[in-house]
């Protein structure tokens, strides 16, 4: 008998808990894939892993936000590096899942994918409560990318060209090691001091590691920080071009590096340095 | 028919003051639920993991990596599986700012009240003439301190991993609990991990990082667990001397473990857990595991686990005359090894907050073992292989990141004793445990850690001593009857 | 007692939203003006020169270098760059239909403050033979950041709330300026002699705001007539640093 009722009180219990967890309706939602995210889900999880650099309300100041560099985004301004969608737009809900998930190389912000997609697509609801923006405006309509064009010796030197004459050396350098001429002064628009991508450290960018990421990265701008868009200036598949260039610049094995490596100890003569045009006078 | 629950006057004070004092700080704790956030009772060998060192370097809060420290989350088991790296190219030291020293403390200054009955005791306490051993209760309380941990662990160099873990009980008795180096993520692969050292077996249900703490309940019965008589020294909750080929899934979802390891406990110096000399054999213990995904639910786990062993039944010795007319004899080397098996099932699974932890062990010994004899003699008629079954259910309800219920209720029942018509009970050796408690942690930083614990635990052990409890030493007073033992616990556990 | 009142209701509310509609609606053009002079008392910094070498593109534009222009004064110790606007008391008007116009030329920003309206259309223009990033740092507006090459085509684009926006091309770190975006179409900028004027106001009262990159803002409350003209003059306290 006792056990009975001991039974029948745990089972009770055990559902009377399950009960009061079940969130009661949130003004705030996210859609990632087939997964329908939730505010008041969100802030629990945000507490557990978010708050320490995050801040209580978004804001960026953590606790541990002091000692790390670069600082955590600061949620209430509504401003983020990697998206999908135009300079100046709200990203996709799946673009925030995919920084939650990817974390972010060379900073303090892990990758969270030991987190359930569910828990991912619950603190992207709940990271949107944190500024205005996301109730009065609707986020960008992501950028068309075009398929990928291949990856010929005549692409690598025409995104050479464009690295040249959209003038990117001037923050990344000529050989793409963050040492250009306006790297030193460069700040992000919290006025804290920011260098540019040194492409020859390391395969992983911050928004990602892809081709289809790098176009994006150039082709939507880093907002918050120096990175501008190259939307209005670079045709679609100029850009294709472009990334094909930058690959060169990494010290992976890739296929673009093979096909410049070959070209530059042929053509050595015929390269024009990238830096300033002699015709003005250069430094 | 032995009682179920000691529903004494005593015991019934008892459960009400720690029930008073459960209740004291619940009411504090709802006074402080928005405090700032940023924001080792003497077990018997269990020490338990959680290391602000890490927090520190990271900037991440103890609950990012903790479901309530010591326990890990899946987040934590990520970190844990690549080497205590992150993968973000900020893991080496070089990084860290100055506030990170990889090292930590942990210890839990503590009021606890031990009670064990059925032991024999003195009718005159002295022993004085007339005096007869009758079967009392021994209860002790006061203020206590736990051992301590003084634990290091991180990367010594991309891909390869350490922990050092001197441990020491109240009475500053250090052995080495844990020491290993790992070879991390080899040829680039997060599935071939290969560690070196002694440290813990890969259990699904950890016990160094669980959340009990009392004298009693700080231990799980089934992870300690022989059948009395035995002459086997193993407990799957020890830590033991070996080599480990592991790996995980990137997300940990799926987890692998094989281990070859001496067949001496874990216990240096080629000594068994008895003290006498170990043998050459070794153990092979298995482990996997596998995480589900239920959506909101959260993760779900489930494991199965094997451990293949020996142990010696005679040793090698010499016998030299001692200088006084006699004989001594050294015993060297364990020899005549028999087998004994222990395999398992267990599970972590989520309902949102609430977490239930499942086990189901199974242990069986060489006949050799349970009859303490040479390999080279006959069995004794009547002997037969020890073996039991036992398990448990662990259930936490985390109210939020600085607030955990938890309980536990575990059984062991043995299903075959090492004689039959030895003129035990049928239910000698069984056991029945249950624990309940609740942790507040008033603070829940990156820098260090404080949680105010409290713990009831109760434990009844049928004709033997609790492998918990008070460690006093007193035999039992009659195989035939259990001996409850209790522990009452409230404690400081901090951790820096 | 309670029906004399009841009878006051109707005119009250008549008398209520006439005035409400007469602030509104903008008076038939009886041509008031508010203006003025902003000047400064105590010491101003001293602006610095800017170093182009950097970009030698524009710094052969510049026969003697370029002075930074965060607190530019002019003759009689006026303030230059002072946007001077009705903050309240004007119903705001209507989006203008035509475009208002910022250029980089010589590596500086042209004008160096630019007042609009919310709504009117901006359009940015690269005049240099260099790429130059226009990175407007918003925070209540989109904060959009987009690079210009040379030759490139203008940009076209507007800001639907009001703001004072700082300006930078991170390519050139001396280039700053300012989108000053407001609600109404009453705004003027001071000149070199720091003089204002906003005209075609109607009767009422309005209060007139000062705003200096540096020093902030400063308000008055001005009542003006029918065909009046009134003088509001700011005075900046400037201090050396």
């Amino acid at each position: 008998m006792k056990t009975k009722i001991a039974i029948i009180t745990m089972t009770v219990g055990v559902a009377l808990l399950y009960a009061a967890q079940l969130p009661s309706g949130s003004a705030q939602e996210s859609h990632v894939g087939t997964l329908t995210g939730n505010a008041a889900s969100g802030k629990q999880f945000y507490k557990r892993y978010c708050i320490g650099c995050h801040g209580p309300s978004g804001d960026g100041q953590g606790e541990n936000a002091p000692w790390i560099d670069p600082k955590p985004r600061d949620f209430t301004a509504a401003t983020f590096k990697c998206r999908s969608t135009p300079t100046g737009t709200l990203p996709t809900d799946e673009d925030l899942d995919n920084a939650v998930t990817r974390g972010f190389v060379t900073t303090n912000m892990p990758s969270w994918n030991p987190l359930t997609p569910q828990q991912r697509a619950d603190l992207v609801a709940y990271i949107k409560t944190f500024s205005p923006r996301w109730k009065t405006d609707k986020p960008g309509i992501p950028i068309h990318i075009p398929p990928e064009t291949p990856v010929t010796i005549q692409s690598v030197l025409h995104g050479r060209e464009l690295f040249q004459k959209m003038e990117c050396w001037k923050c990344h350098g000529p050989a793409g090691h963050g040492d250009g001429p306006s790297a030193a002064t460069l700040t992000d628009s919290k006025d804290q001091p920011i260098r540019p991508y040194n492409f020859s450290t390391g395969s992983r960018f911050k928004c990602g590691e892809t081709n289809r990421d790098l176009y994006r990265i150039f082709m939507t701008g880093l907002d918050g920080t120096p990175m501008p868009s190259f939307a209005d200036v670079i045709q679609p598949n100029d850009a294709w071009d472009l990334v094909h260039f930058l690959r060169t610049m990494q010290t992976m094995q890739t296929p673009d590096i093979a096909l410049w490596k070959k070209y530059s100890s042929e053509h050595a003569s015929e390269i024009k340095p990238i830096g300033p045009d002699a015709g003005s006078g250069g430094n | 028919m032995p009682r179920r629950f000691p529903i004494g006057a005593t015991a019934l004070r008892w459960s009400l003051i720690s029930a008073f004092c459960v209740a004291c700080l619940l009411f504090l704790a709802a006074f402080n639920r928005n405090a700032p956030t940023a924001q080792a009772a003497p077990l018997p060998g269990v020490h338990v993991k959680a290391i602000p060192a890490f927090a520190r370097k990271y900037g991440l809060p103890c609950s990012a990596c903790h479901t309530a420290w010591p326990e890990l989350n899946n987040f934590g088991q990520v970190f844990r599986d690549n080497g205590y790296q992150l993968g973000n190219e900020r893991d080496s030291p070089i990084w860290q700012n100055p506030s990170y020293f990889p090292i930590t403390f942990r210890i839990t200054p503590q009021w606890h009240r031990e009670s064990t009955d059925n032991l024999a005791i003195d009718s005159i306490p002295g022993g004085g003439p007339g005096s007869t051993l009758v079967a009392g209760k021994v209860q002790q309380n006061g203020f206590d301190l736990s051992g301590m941990d003084l634990w290091s662990a991180g990367t010594l160099y991309k891909n390869i991993s350490f922990v050092l873990l001197p441990s020491s009980d109240q009475n500053a008795s250090w052995h080495f609990e844990s020491a290993w180096v790992r070879f991390d993520n080899i040829k680039g692969s997060s599935w071939f991990n290969l560690k070196f050292g002694k440290f813990e077996l890969d259990n699904l249900i950890s016990e160094k990082r669980f959340l009990f703490l009392s004298g009693n309940g700080g231990i799980y019965q089934s992870y300690h667990y022989d059948v009395p008589g035995t002459t086997n020294d193993f407990g799957y909750g020890d830590n033991q001397l070996g080599v480990e080929l592991a790996g995980h899934s990137k997300n940990s979802y799926t987890r692998y473990s094989v281990s070859v390891l001496s067949s001496n406990d874990g216990n240096p110096g080629f000594v068994s857990g008895f003290g006498t000399p170990a043998n050459r054999g070794y153990d092979v213990n298995l482990a996997f595991s596998q995480a589900f995904n239920a959506g909101s639910l959260g993760l779900q786990r489930i494991g199965a686990f094997a451990y293949i062993g020996e142990r010696p039944t005679y040793f090698e010795t010499s016998t030299t005359p001692d200088g006084s007319g006699g004989t001594t004899t050294l015993q060297l080397v364990g020899l005549g090894n028999k087998p004994f098996y222990r395999a398992g099932v267990a599970g972590d699974l989520f309902l949102k907050k609430l977490e239930l932890l499942p086990l189901f062990m199974y242990g069986h010994d060489n006949p050799y073992l349970g009859a303490g004899i040479s390999s080279t003699s006959a069995l004794p008629p009547g002997a037969k292989p020890p073996a039991w079954a036992g398990g448990f259910l662990e259930g936490h309800y985390y109210v939020n990141t600085q607030n955990v219920f938890f309980a536990r209720v575990e059984r062991i029942d043995v299903s075959q004793q090492p004689f039959v018509n030895a003129g035990f009970p049928t239910d000698y050796g069984n056991v029945r445990a249950y624990s309940f408690g609740y942790r507040w942690y008033p603070i829940m930083f990156s820098r260090a850690g404080l949680a105010l614990h409290s713990e009831y635990s109760i434990v009844k052990s049928n004709g033997f001593l609790p492998l918990s409890g008070d460690g006093s030493g007193v035999q039992v007073f009659s195989t035939a009857n259990p001996v409850w033992s209790s522990s009452v616990m409230l404690g400081f556990d901090f951790d820096f | 007692m309670n029906r004399k009142l009841l009878c006051l209701l109707p005119a009250a509310a008549v008398i209520f939203y006439t005035v409400k509609a007469g602030a509104g609606t903008p008076t038939p053009p009886a041509g008031s003006t508010i203006s003025g002079k902003v000047t400064y008392t105590g010491t101003p910094p001293k602006m610095k020169p800017i170093d182009m070498s950097k970009e030698p593109t524009c710094a052969k534009q510049h026969a003697t270098p370029v002075m930074t222009e965060n607190v530019t004064t002019g003759p009689d110790s006026s303030l230059q760059y002072v946007v001077v606007y009705i903050s309240e008391g004007d119903s705001g008007g209507a989006v203008p239909s035509e475009s208002v116009r910022y250029d980089q030329r010589g590596c500086q920003y042209l004008p160096h403050v630019l007042p609009m309206q919310a709504g009117q259309v901006l359009q940015i223009f690269n005049d240099d033979q260099t790429s130059h990033n226009i990175h407007p740092l918003a925070k209540v507006n989109p904060e959009w950041n987009k690079s210009q090459p040379a030759g490139s085509l203008p940009i076209d684009t507007k800001y639907d709330k009001p703001e004072f926006i700082p300006v930078k091309c991170n390519i050139h770190p001396w280039m700053h300026g300012y989108f000053v975006v407001l609600n109404t179409s009453h705004y003027a900028v001071t000149g070199q002699d720091g003089s204002f004027s906003l005209k075609g106001l109607g009767a009422g009262k309005y209060t007139v705001t000062a705003w200096q990159e540096q020093y902030g803002t400063q308000t008055q409350d001005v009542t003006i007539g029918a065909g009046e003209t009134k003088t509001a003059n700011f005075t900046f306290k400037a201090l050396p640093y």
